[in-house]
Formats: structure tokens, C-alpha cells, sequence
């Protein structure tokens, strides 16, 4: 391990370059349905990032909603709407 | 030395994807899109408050160190000492638990809203549906 640095440094470092190889994938996706996904990756990101941070009952409040409850309400909206982002 | 460099790519990445976020509402055209972008957004904002009130030096939960329902056993100075020195700013906390809860009731409306747009118009493209809505106000 590098001198200085513990494991909650690496652990953040993972974090935030999962969150924003996630956040590209989920800005470039035309299929919605898989940049729901991202988004949902982009989510379990941050939820380890609040752990390393000390913020347990943050963490657990917001990988419920960003996991669960978005997902599903973006899902419902593409259901009721269009799935494929237009390529003008 | 190397403390400091992780520390800015921790804000620096958290930067880059506030920016991208933003590019993301200002230029994509698919309403969804943008709503979950926005999404992004305000997490992002949230993590940065938190990511302020952390402490370096072996941190620990905002946990109150004395007993807290009976009202008779009051922590003694060191535990309080102790729990100021190590223990991470519990306000950001707070206040995130909050911003996190508004912003769903706000992205739940916001979907509310796009659903309606298309069975206006028939699209979520935000060009289409501001040039269909120029042409019925005239």
C-alpha cells in the first residue's frame, strides 16, 4: 500500500472514478432503459463513498431511493413513454 | 504531500461530474434524459456537502457518547472531549438526509410532468414539443 495513505482513501478513489465512468456511460446512452442502469450504478457508487465518509444512515437512506425507488419510477415513465433516444 | 493530491481529485471529480451532469440538461433534448441527469446532479451536490465534513484524523460516526434515554447519565469531559476531536460534522448529515427526500418528491413530479407532455404531443424530444407549442400559440 502506498505510505500516507489508508484504506478509506482507496476506497473513496474506487468510488468516485466508478461514479464517473457511470455518469459518461449514462450521458452517452441512447437506450434509456440501460442509462436507468447506469444511473443505478452510479448510485451503489455513492452509497460506498458515504460509508468510507462515516455516514452509515445516509448510506442507507440512499441506496434505497437512488437503487430502488428511482429506478423504478423512471422505468414506469419509459413504460408510459418511449424507450430509444432520437439520433436527429 | 499525497494527502493533498487525493483530495483534489476527490473534489475534482466531483466537479467533473457536476459539469457533466449540467452539459447533460443543458444539451440533451430527451426530457428522461434530463430528469435523470438532474438526479445526478443534486447527488452530487449532497456528496459535496458531506465530503466538507469530514474529518481526516481517524474518523468516527456522529454518534452522542453518553447514555441517551436516561437523562440521569451525562457523558463525562473526556468522552466529550473525545467525541469532538474524532467524530465527523454531523450538520451536512442532517441536512442530506433532507435534500435527499425533497429531491425524490421533486423528480416524482418531474416524471409526473413528462408523462403528461407525451400524451400531449406525442414525443419527449424537447425540440419537437417547443416547436409544436410555438404552433398552437399562434
Amino acid at each position: 500500500m502506498i505510505d500516507g495513505l489508508g484504506i478509506q482513501d482507496l476506497l473513496l478513489i474506487v468510488a468516485f472514478t466508478l461514479a464517473i465512468v457511470f455518469t459518461y456511460k449514462t450521458l452517452v446512452e441512447k437506450d434509456l432503459v440501460r442509462a436507468v442502469v447506469y444511473s443505478a450504478g452510479q448510485a451503489i457508487a455513492y452509497g460506498l463513498a458515504f460509508i468510507v465518509l462515516m455516514a452509515p444512515d445516509l448510506a442507507l437512506a440512499y441506496v434505497a431511493v437512488g437503487v430502488g425507488i428511482y429506478s423504478a419510477l423512471f422505468l414506469l415513465v419509459i413504460s408510459r413513454t418511449e424507450r430509444y433516444e432520437k439520433v436527429e | 504531500m499525497i494527502k493533498d493530491i487525493v483530495w483534489i481529485y476527490y473534489y475534482a471529480s466531483l466537479i467533473l461530474i457536476t459539469f457533466m451532469s449540467i452539459y447533460g440538461i443543458a444539451v440533451r433534448p430527451n426530457l428522461l434524459k434530463k430528469i435523470i441527469m438532474l438526479s445526478i446532479l443534486s447527488d452530487t451536490a449532497n456528496m459535496l456537502a458531506v465530503l466538507l465534513g469530514y474529518h481526516i484524523l481517524s474518523p468516527k460516526p456522529p454518534v452522542y457518547p453518553g447514555g441517551t434515554f436516561s437523562t440521569t447519565q451525562f457523558p463525562s469531559q473526556e468522552q466529550l472531549s473525545t467525541f469532538a476531536k474524532y467524530a465527523v460534522d454531523p450538520i451536512p448529515q442532517v441536512l442530506v438526509v433532507t435534500a435527499i427526500v425533497i429531491g425524490l418528491a421533486v423528480l416524482v413530479f418531474l416524471s409526473f410532468v413528462a408523462v403528461l407532455i407525451y400524451r400531449r404531443y406525442g414525443t419527449l424530444d424537447m425540440r419537437v414539443v417547443s416547436k409544436k407549442a410555438r404552433h398552437e400559440v399562434k
